[in-house]
């Protein structure tokens, strides 16, 4: 670099660009940070936002162009959008998932909140060990447990001389193994917030009349809101956009509860793959999410600037 | 309006007793502040009558119902918090009317009660507020409307006031024992800080090890406690201790000798027993005038003044060679005494110092029991057998 070795009080003219630029950011370090943060937050956005943009590429290419898309798609055919809903029922998959994503994400607060009462504020011995046994089940993988679930749902297991329920093609064949599965994730979640609330705010509400429980909904999970929408939003999205039982627990059919995968998957037919489609159809899919996290962002940074939980 | 009794209560965790056979028995109406220091089982107790926490054995009676195992919804009580305790996320209106509202209360009388409560606490027009938009002392008082509102039988207060600023102290003192006044309900009221308890109670429980020490109105604590523990705990500054035995003529120690009729007394020589005298009982040799009763004189040193403003508290040397221990004025070579302000004492002076003997107190130092309050003179018609001091070492 010509003029690197400039001095302090040597003339800022006599040094390149570079250098300047360098000297100034020594000098001024607030510069250096803020560059990196507009590197760093331009990358993140690029690997996130780029595959929605490739995506709408797809969606819009005809389908006997998707080989020639480029960054642009090839030809502009937006009937996509519309053509999924006439070729499949796509908005009934798109509610069957919101229902069996709803559902569990329900149920799973409404015991996590309880578990995450015991653990995070209730002492007793083997506290630790049972966390830990809790947690070990969100590590253990899905398919392990397939074959005897799969049994299980349709009928085939017979305990007592009593058959299982045939829940094979209902919301429960996917909810119930997914609440065993994600449930941990949010008992973690919530064992952390309502750790935290003061013993005083329980003790005062049950003085003044609540249950235990009732403290638990009345004063402790309100304060804890940002931690109740954490643990609902990844839940909710997990398992919308869960894939291995939504796709084994039904036949695929939109009145058979099969939820979004087999939708997108309805446009591959055996002689020949929508991609179009396919692509449009995930679009769609992502929309109900998208706005759920936007909701939920906002609730979430209001829960932590009110100062809710100033003591 | 009820009664409280705890009957035995006894409260284990693990290994440590917090609270060891207590019996209380408190009536209707009654302000009773628990009083002790930290550690000592004092917010266990309440706790156990709040039915926060529940006794490993005993009974406890709110009015004639047995409440050992009930919930403390179920109690008919109320609580103020040492930490406050309002619910950040409703506002004044909501904190106050939780209770009721659990309880459906119709809104009218919500209404009335809520506004009736702010009323009393001087917090009307304020009830849109946020509890983090006002100042501790507010949210204290917000805290004890709470606990009005619902016209309990008992209010439980756990060191309410100790979170406010000294100033803010003193002014919720006077409000609270107001609102005992208008409401004449039960209080128990826990505090650490013995004036609190001197100023606001009835009657004072004095606790210490989770042991009940004492249990009596607040003069009768101060004037004639129990053992060493109520003696030391209660007035401020405390009481002087002087460890020594018993002589054919009275308390022998090595600084301080108080000549009394043993006779009458359970006392044998040689006995080890605790001299106690409150800083006020000591006068300066001169000027006793108004005690009618005084002992001998005793030779001391000035060490320290410390000017209160209405009065002095003077540190006195038994000994030249006493080592200056302020942390430490059980050490029985220094008394403390106060003088009114106008006097001339100043720091290095001799001084001799009387006691006042009514106001002597004599414990058993093994066991801390008091066995006299009110030392009186030997009979015979000269007084002087009391050595007074020997300033030897």
């Amino acid at each position: 670099m010509a003029g690197a070795q400039a001095s302090e009080t040597s003339d800022e003219d006599d040094a390149g660009p570079f250098t300047r630029w360098v000297q100034k950011s020594i000098r001024n370090p607030d510069r250096t940070y803020r560059a990196m943060f507009y590197v760093v937050t331009i990358f993140f956005l690029i690997t996130t936002l780029f595959p929605f943009y490739w995506l709408l590429v797809l969606a819009l290419t005809p389908t006997d162009l998707v080989d020639q898309a480029g960054l642009l798609p090839a030809g502009f055919n937006p009937e996509a959008f519309i053509t999924i809903f006439e070729q499949l029922p796509f908005h009934v998959y798109l509610f069957n998932s919101f229902v069996i994503a709803l559902g569990t994400t329900v149920v799973v607060l409404v015991l996590a909140s309880l578990v995450g009462y015991v653990f995070g504020r209730l002492d007793f011995p083997g506290r630790g060990i049972l966390m830990i046994l809790v947690l070990a089940i969100s590590y253990f993988p899905p398919a392990a447990f397939l074959l005897p679930l799969f049994r299980l749902f349709t009928g085939n297991v017979e305990i007592l001389g009593l058959s299982s329920p045939f829940v094979f093609n209902s919301p429960i064949g996917i909810g119930l193994p997914l609440s065993a599965l994600f449930m941990p994730l949010s008992i973690f979640i919530l064992t952390t917030f309502y750790g935290q609330i003061p013993d005083g705010l329980e003790d005062a509400a049950r003085v003044e009349g609540t249950t235990r429980l009732g403290a638990l909904f009345r004063v402790i999970i309100p304060l804890s809101a940002p931690g109740v929408a954490t643990a609902g939003v990844l839940t909710f999205i997990n398992v919308y956009s869960e894939f291995f039982f939504s796709y084994l627990m039904t036949d695929g059919q939109a009145q058979n509860w099969g939820p979004l995968v087999w939708g997108i998957l309805g446009y591959q037919t055996q002689y020949a793959a929508s991609y179009n489609l396919m692509a449009a159809a995930s679009i769609i899919g992502v929309l109900p999410v998208a706005i759920l996290v936007v909701i939920a962002q906002e609730r979430i940074v209001s829960g932590l600037t009110s100062g809710a939980l100033k003591e | 309006m009820a009664n409280v009794t705890l009957e035995g209560v006894t409260k284990r965790y693990d290994d440590v007793v917090a609270v060891d056979d207590m019996n209380l028995e408190i009536p209707d109406g009654e302000f009773v502040t628990l009083v002790g220091p930290s550690g000592c089982g004092k917010s266990t107790t309440m706790e156990t009558v709040a039915g926060l926490t529940k006794p490993t054995e005993g009974t406890i009676y709110i009015g004639d119902r047995e409440v050992t195992d009930l919930p403390p919804k179920d109690r008919g009580i109320a609580m103020v918090f040492q930490n406050i305790a309002l619910f950040p996320h409703m506002d004044v209106y909501d904190n106050i009317s939780f209770g009721l509202r659990l309880r459906n209360f119709d809104q009218d009388e919500t209404d009335r009660r809520v506004e009736n409560a702010a009323e009393i606490v001087q917090m009307q027009g304020m009830l849109d507020r946020m509890p983090s938009e006002m100042s501790g002392g507010q949210r204290q008082r917000v805290a004890i409307a709470r606990a009005l509102v619902r016209e309990p039988d008992v209010f439980l207060m756990d060191e309410p006031l100790a979170n406010l600023d000294a100033k803010l102290r003193v002014h919720m003192r006077t409000e609270l024992q107001r609102i005992h006044r208008e409401l004449d309900t039960t209080v128990i009221y826990v505090t650490h800080d013995q004036a609190e308890a001197m100023t606001m109670s009835d009657r004072i429980a004095v606790i210490d090890g989770g042991r009940l020490q004492q249990i009596d109105p607040p003069l009768v604590c101060y004037n004639e406690p129990d053992n060493l523990f109520v003696a030391g705990f209660i007035g401020s500054p405390s009481m002087n201790f002087v460890e020594g035995t018993v002589d054919s003529d009275g308390f022998d120690s090595e600084y301080v000798d108080v000549a009394f009729d043993v006779g009458p007394m359970a006392l044998g020589e040689g006995d080890a027993v605790t001299l106690g005298i409150r800083p006020e009982d000591i006068y300066p040799a001169g000027e006793a005038g108004s005690v009618s009763d005084s002992t001998a004189e005793i030779e001391t040193t000035v060490d320290v003044l410390e000017p209160m403003g209405d009065e002095i508290f003077v540190y006195l040397l038994l000994t030249e060679d006493a080592e200056s221990d302020l942390e430490d004025p059980e050490a029985g070579d220094q008394l403390q005494m106060s003088v009114d302000p106008a006097s001339d004492i100043e720091a290095g002076d001799s001084v001799s110092v009387v006691f006042d003997r009514e106001n002597l107190h004599l414990f058993d130092t093994d066991t801390g029991q008091a066995l006299e309050h009110g030392l009186v003179q030997p009979t015979q018609a000269e007084g002087t057998t009391g050595t007074g001091a020997e300033t030897d070492d």
